[in-house]
């Protein structure tokens, strides 16, 4: 059992704004918890406060029930893979790999043995008498993993340990990690700003802002169903796209009508929009859901939003279309042999069940019906 | 060749003659200063081996016969082994204690944030700018106030004040380039600070260790004024005290001197072979990745 709660932990320097503000945070028994979010959000320096080495300004860290606030790093049981992978320079790769078992006085035949068998797993066994100099960016970062593994811990820390990697070689080691988390069954916490790494190693994802979390669930959880603008915009590339509009009521109930612009809003319940009634609200669809043909938006009520390209970005798989409205850009995925040309003035269709909407001021989401996606993804989550 | 030409390409077979040049001059550069640095010890090592009055006639003629004797009217009656004996225990003892709590000294000043940490750094750093020797006189008092003077303790003393800011110094900008993330992931492996500092800084800093050690071995080992101040006992004098005692007010025996020369330049050539590599490393560090 190796369970991690941060219970309201804080981080702050001196008397500045805090870096990590009343972080609530229940990581399970062998669970991947993801911490993203962009640079400067504290979520690295959440990790290093669960790793004891950043002191807790205020709040509990307890792992396995036992308070650690004011235990050492090294008393913590916790292995931790760098993003810079912090090899010793002078040691070989195995003194590397042995070097945390010597200090806890492993007996050399077992030390060998977990060595040999990190070696072995991580396909290192030729590399053992080498210095880290003489290895690769990858296979730094494997020894980096391998030193973690051999010490068994109950927790394993990782702060970024992709992003010195290039394209290829992170989905390679990506899919590693993934394999070695199977395989040990162990709690890891994994730091990250990359939404792809978040979204596909994640058992769940803690998404901070501005030192706070904005939202934690099970990674389509998350991006099917966005607590705020901040997440809806974070996950997803392209992001979001959000519009403001006046929310009005019509005879059929609540929409959104403004020029080429108009959305039904069928997830929310006339009590739910009451109070937004002639107010301007965020409005947003995902360019996933936006499509030229009207009939592959689905059956039911459809939305509309028409303007004029200016940027198409052929990806190969797919295209991207930027289009040009009143209310602001709207980036829309589209089929890989779309003949949109820059200036054609272009309708695009969303299935009204895939719009969301979110507070003007707060940025929070409005409460509805969850969409199709997010149910699915919330019932996996919670398997 | 003639598709070279046609494209006004360079054939990759020939050497251009601008680089013939320049490698040329640069051999010749090259050439003119190992004769200026290397001519003035050849003439010092051929005047070792020949008598002064052999020196008085010819100033540069090729030693005949040579005089080998005089390295040991040097060594054995000349008291050079004492002397000799004396700038080892001193130098070797200051560099030591210079280089160990330098390097402790410069890893607290680079890695831990305590109050007046800059301030600490910024004094030593306005000791390196000051000339030494107005210390010299507060310097003879002390010692004689604490009977240290004419001693070999209160000259090793005198040399680890002097030369423990400038190792701080070099240490600390060098210590300073350490990423942090190895001191985490030591203290994740369970070491302690002195731990870290014994099996992390020590073995990763011994490029500029090494360079901050040899540059204090050849400053103390030629060190002549604060010895000749603070030594006045025949038996604890110094190699460069002791070569001093050849020249007189009327007669300097040259030969004598070279000789004496020759025998303390030794340890530093030994330690400069020694620790050469390393010397190099230290001084590039940073420079190439």
């Amino acid at each position: 059992m190796s369970v991690v709660i941060l219970d309201k932990l804080c981080k702050r320097y001196g008397t500045s704004q805090y870096a990590v503000d009343h972080v609530d945070l229940h990581i399970r028994d062998g669970e991947f918890m993801v911490l993203l979010g962009p640079s400067g959000c504290g979520k690295s320096t959440t990790l290093r406060m669960v790793a004891g080495l950043e002191t807790i300004s205020a709040g509990t860290l307890s792992i396995d029930g036992r308070v650690v606030n004011n235990v050492a790093a090294k008393d913590r049981d916790i292995a931790m893979v760098f993003q810079s992978y912090a090899l010793y320079p002078h040691m070989s790769v195995g003194e590397n790999l042995a070097f945390g078992l010597r200090r806890r006085k492993v007996n050399a035949a077992e030390i060998e043995r977990r060595v040999k068998e990190a070696a072995d797993i991580l396909g290192l066994g030729a590399l053992l008498a080498r210095k880290p100099s003489a290895l690769s960016g990858g296979q730094r970062q494997r020894v980096a993993l391998g030193r973690a593994m051999v010490r068994e811990p109950m927790v394993f820390l990782f702060d970024e340990p992709l992003s010195n990697l290039d394209a290829a070689l992170r989905v390679n080691t990506r899919n590693e990690l993934i394999k070695q988390h199977h395989r040990l069954g162990s709690t890891m916490i994994y730091v990250t700003h990359d939404q792809v790494e978040a979204m596909t190693m994640g058992t769940r994802i803690c998404v901070m802002n501005g030192g706070k979390v904005a939202q934690i669930g099970a990674p389509l959880e998350v991006y099917w169903e966005p607590a705020d603008t901040f997440v809806a915009r974070f996950l997803g590339s392209p992001p979001m796209n959000l519009f403001t509009a006046p929310l009005r009521g019509g005879p059929d109930g609540f929409l959104l009508d403004e020029g080429p612009f108009h959305a039904p809003l069928i997830r929310w319940s006339a009590a739910a929009l009451a109070p937004y009634a002639d107010r301007k609200i965020t409005f947003g669809v995902r360019a996933e859901d936006l499509h030229l043909d009207p009939a592959a938006a689905g059956e039911g009520l459809r939305g509309r939003i028409r303007g004029k390209a200016f940027a198409i970005e052929p990806l190969g798989a797919e295209t991207l279309v930027v289009l040009e409205t009143p209310l602001g850009e709207c980036t829309a995925r589209l089929p890989r042999n779309v003949t949109v040309r820059p200036g054609d003035e272009v309708d695009l269709a969303f299935a009204a069940s895939a719009a969301y909407l979110f507070d003007v001021e707060t940025g929070r989401a409005i409460p509805g019906e969850r969409t199709a996606q997010g149910a699915l993804a919330a019932a996996r989550g919670l398997q | 060749m003639a598709l070279f030409s046609m494209l006004g390409a360079r054939d990759p077979g020939a050497t251009p003659l601008p680089r013939l040049f320049a490698r040329g001059g640069l051999a010749l550069v090259i050439g003119a200063y190992t004769i200026y640095t290397l001519g003035p010890f050849l003439w010092l090592a051929s005047m070792s081996v020949r008598t002064t009055g052999e020196i008085s006639l010819d100033h540069y003629a090729w030693p005949s016969p040579f005089h080998w004797e005089q390295f040991r009217i040097a060594w054995v009656d000349s008291n050079f082994a004492t002397y000799f004996w004396n700038s080892t225990l001193v130098v070797v003892g200051a560099v030591a204690v210079v280089t160990l709590v330098g390097a402790a000294a410069a890893h607290a000043l680079a890695r831990y944030r305590f109050k007046g940490n800059r301030l600490i750094y910024a004094v030593l750093f306005s000791s390196i700018i000051f000339p030494p020797q107005i210390t010299l006189i507060s310097l003879y008092q002390i010692l004689v106030d604490y009977n240290l003077y004419n001693s070999l303790l209160g000259l090793t003393l005198v040399y680890i004040s002097l030369q423990l800011p400038l190792t701080v110094y070099l240490l600390e900008g060098f210590f300073a380039r350490i990423p942090q993330d190895l001191f985490d992931a030591a203290k994740m492996d369970g070491y302690g600070d002195i731990e870290i500092f014994r099996r992390i800084v020590l073995p990763i800093g011994m490029p500029a260790i090494a360079t901050t050690l040899i540059l204090n071995f050849i400053q103390l080992w030629n060190e002549f004024l604060f010895a000749v101040v603070l030594i006045t006992d025949p038996d604890k004098r110094t190699l460069p005290i002791g070569i001093r005692a050849f020249m007189g007010d009327h007669f300097q025996d040259i030969g004598m001197i070279a000789a004496g020369v020759m025998i303390s330049v030794v340890p530093v050539i030994l330690a400069y072979i020694f620790f050469s590599e390393k010397l190099i490393r230290g001084m590039t560090a940073g420079a190439v990745k």
